[in-house]
């Protein structure tokens, strides 16, 4: 045997254990999820699970689009016309939709091509909870990325007093999500006693308190604005330590060279920090696709995140099966978003 | 380097001798995991400490739990899921005996012969399950009622509302006569979060109404009427009208604490709300009362049973003295220390007549009739699928209430999902 096998036939028996380790505490969870997403398991349960096959997935995925017939006026023959809002009356979106084998529950009605459809699924909830995490992960990462940004130019900035600032500015990210989000629905409360409604009403902007957390319109952007401040400081500091990543021999050059300070911005700072900004974007982008906490605490049941319906499913309706399929779908839906990364941003060289 | 070494495993060694010698002091520890709404949890506390002084070896740990039932259920599942030792004694809902049942052991076999007796027979039936086994003590006993401002009712020469067409009127005239000096007034506060308490409060308004309590307990299924649509769009107009706008994410506890401040006419809780209403600085015990729900036009008020059990774990280590232990919660002691000190209504009826607890809470004399005519939901007739069934009932409501969807649809979809959940059949009430 040559030393270039020995060396090998060493490194794998090193490597053993760590995949053994990996193998019990990656692999094993994550197949038995699989596995459990094709069955009907109870949560908690004494009864045996039936395999199922594919039902959990087409319970959560499985959407329809039905054209709604206008209401005919019997006296005059035509269409219908709401007396109030003055639109055409169209069929109930209710009565078009299937019920059997499978019931479908409208999602959204639209209109195309002078006609009325309705788009149905078998569990809207979780489609829309795909759209709120959607809506909340690119908003939230986006503002995020920019404040970040800034912040860490500052803080990279010589003044006095700036390992105080650097410290102080991660107060928010030290802070358990879970005391921040109470501490934020305080914030929010519907009456005079939250600390917005009071100063909306202090400064005579309002008559009646704002019920942010149930207001449909406030309720994903309120998430998006608790998220913004918690986590803002982590992307600063992530950008910040790519900042001192940059010689400052480039930035001296290009001043000899004469460019402007936007200049050097762009042509130093930025395509050298692309590396760093990168990291923090995936690091956050699939940390913000798996938001859990702020939904359920801030919304509970009244809109839910992937994970926050994934939780409700399992815990309060005791669908394991179900809820297993809810995180298969959840951890196929992060793995893509990886994979869109490491194609646009070039991480694996 | 090493002499730290030392220092470390000497001081983990003592640690954890010390630790034992603590634990070696009792023969057995218990655990009783239960809520904290209100006074309870102090009052848990207290009986604890009755149980330990008259069971010197045991050591019993009060540990506390959310505030939203279906919180606490989620945490309870997950401790049977992993068919955890670490609870002994469980505090159930009255409306989860059917659905618990496997995690708990029959109290018959541990001598609840001797205790039953003494308890409200309903209950005890609740409790029971097909194959005749105890799963639950009864506790303490609930039923929704109505609070409200005698001296605000006096001021604009008003009674005490009968319908809810007139709760409706008097909370929006006092609403009118009191924001005037008083932004933060709000006319009538209930539960209208997502969660199990919703279905409370709308199994009140229906049954009220002779809508039916969602499925009789043939097993028909009774939602879907004109009766419930009117009453789900009264309650709706509700909404940011004399209840806060808030109001959909409100539990037992938001409403009490506008209640508290002085800062409602009207409030729907159960009676643990009444000792702590006595306390308040915002008004004089005298000038607040409670009465039985309003109903519809031509109903009956309707109470909601509400309630909670004790129970033993089938996963204890220790079932005998923790079957002791829920004898004794659920005896004459702690139940008349329990309503004394924090209006949990007694599930003993010679309770009702004892002079301490009556002087504590005239109301429960008063209002005899509404705890034992309480209405149950639908729990034992949908068994397994009660949690299911009420989630669909209160995510229609609330949809409902926070406007997304009109009553109609809600109704028609509520009847479908329950429907498709449970397989009954579709009937009138």
């Amino acid at each position: 045997m040559d030393l270039q096998k020995r060396e090998r036939r060493l490194a794998y028996k090193l490597m053993a254990p760590a995949m053994v380790v990996l193998l019990v505490v990656a692999l094993y969870p994550l197949g038995h999820v699989f596995y459990t997403s094709f069955t009907d398991r109870v949560f908690a349960g004494a009864r045996d699970a039936q395999f199922i096959g594919l039902e959990n997935y087409h319970r959560l995925l499985a959407v329809t689009v039905e054209e709604l017939p206008p209401v005919i006026d019997e006296e005059t023959g035509e269409q219908q016309i709401d007396e109030e809002t003055g639109k055409p009356v169209y069929e109930r979106p209710i009565r078009v939709l299937p019920r059997q084998p499978h019931a479908y529950r409208e999602l959204t009605t639209f209109s195309l091509f002078g006609s009325r459809y309705v788009l149905g699924a078998r569990t809207p909830n979780f489609i829309r909870a795909i759209g709120n995490t959607l809506y909340f992960t690119i908003v939230s990462v986006f503002l995020e990325t920019v404040l970040g940004l800034l912040i860490a130019l500052v803080v990279n900035s010589e003044f006095k007093g700036r390992g105080l600032m650097r410290a102080t500015m991660l107060v928010p990210w030290a802070v358990i999500t879970v005391v921040s989000a109470r501490m934020w629905e305080w914030m929010f409360a519907s009456s005079r006693a939250g600390f917005f409604n009071m100063l909306l009403d202090r400064f005579g902007l309002i008559d009646r308190s704002i019920p942010f957390l149930t207001l449909r319109s406030f309720q994903v952007p309120a998430m998006i604005a608790i998220d913004v401040w918690k986590t803002t400081p982590f992307m600063a500091l992530l950008i910040l330590a790519g900042l001192q990543m940059i010689p400052q021999e480039l930035y001296e050059a290009a001043r000899v060279d004469g460019a402007g300070k936007i200049r050097r911005f762009f042509t130093i700072t930025l395509p050298l920090l692309k590396p760093a900004i990168a990291v923090a974007l995936v690091f956050r982008t699939l940390d913000a696709l798996r938001v859990f906490d702020l939904f359920q605490v801030l919304l509970a049941r009244s809109r839910y995140s992937m994970a926050s319906f994934n939780y409700y499913e399992l815990v309060a309706n005791r669908n394991m099966g179900l809820s297993s399929a809810t995180g298969v779908i959840i951890f196929i839906i992060i793995f893509i978003f990886a994979i869109i990364y490491m194609q646009m941003l070039g991480v694996e060289e | 380097m090493k002499k730290l070494l030392i220092l470390m495993l000497s001081l983990s060694l003592v640690l954890f001798f010390g630790v034992g010698n603590v634990q070696a002091e009792y023969d057995v520890e218990l655990t009783i995991i239960g809520g904290a709404v209100g006074e309870e949890f102090e009052t848990t506390v207290r009986a604890a400490e009755m149980y330990m002084e008259e069971n010197p070896n045991v050591h019993v740990e009060v540990l506390d739990s959310p505030d939203s039932a279906d919180e606490r259920l989620s945490l309870y599942l997950s401790f049977f899921e992993a068919e955890s030792p670490e609870v002994d004694v469980y505090q159930i809902d009255v409306i989860w005996p059917g659905e618990l049942e496997d995690h708990f052991l029959d109290l018959y076999e541990y001598g609840a012969e001797e205790y039953v007796d003494m308890h409200f027979e309903h209950i005890v039936e609740n409790n029971t399950n097909i194959d005749g086994e105890l799963i639950a003590m009864p506790w303490f006993t609930d039923a929704g009622l109505l609070y409200y401002r005698k001296d605000l009712l006096d001021k604009y020469g008003l009674d005490v509302p009968e319908t809810w067409a007139e709760l409706e009127e008097y909370a929006g005239i006092i609403l009118d006569g009191e924001r005037e000096h008083n932004p933060d007034f709000e006319g009538f506060v209930w539960q209208g979060s997502a969660y199990e308490g919703l279905t409370t409060n709308v199994l009140e308004w229906f049954a009220s109404n002779q809508g039916g309590t969602f499925i009789s307990p043939e097993g028909v299924i009774t939602v879907l009427n004109e009766r419930n649509q009117e009453m789900l769009e009264m309650a709706a107009g509700w909404v940011g009208d004399i209840s806060p706008a808030g109001i959909t994410a409100f539990m037992e506890e938001d409403a009490r604490a506008i209640w508290h401040d002085g800062n409602a006419a009207f409030m729907r809780n159960w009676p643990y709300a009444y000792s702590l209403s006595l306390e308040t600085d915002a008004f004089e015990p005298e000038d607040f009362g409670v009465a039985p729900l309003p109903a519809g036009e031509d109903g009956e008020p309707a109470a909601t049973l509400g309630g909670w059990n004790v129970a033993v774990s089938q996963y204890s280590e220790h079932p005998e003295e923790a079957a002791d232990l829920a004898f004794f919660l659920a005896g004459w002691d702690v139940q008349k220390m329990r309503a004394t000190d924090a209006s949990l209504n007694p599930t003993i009826p010679e309770l009702y007549e004892d002079e301490d607890v009556l002087e504590a809470n005239p109301f429960m004399e008063e209002l005899f009739d509404v705890f034992v005519n309480a209405v149950p939901r639908p729990s034992t007739v949908t068994g397994d699928n009660y949690s299911a069934a009420s989630s669909i009932i209160y995510t229609e409501v609330h949809s409902v209430l926070t406007g997304e969807q009109d009553a109609l649809t809600a109704l028609e979809y509520m009847e479908l999902e329950l429907q498709d959940l449970t397989g009954f059949e579709i009937g009138q009430p």
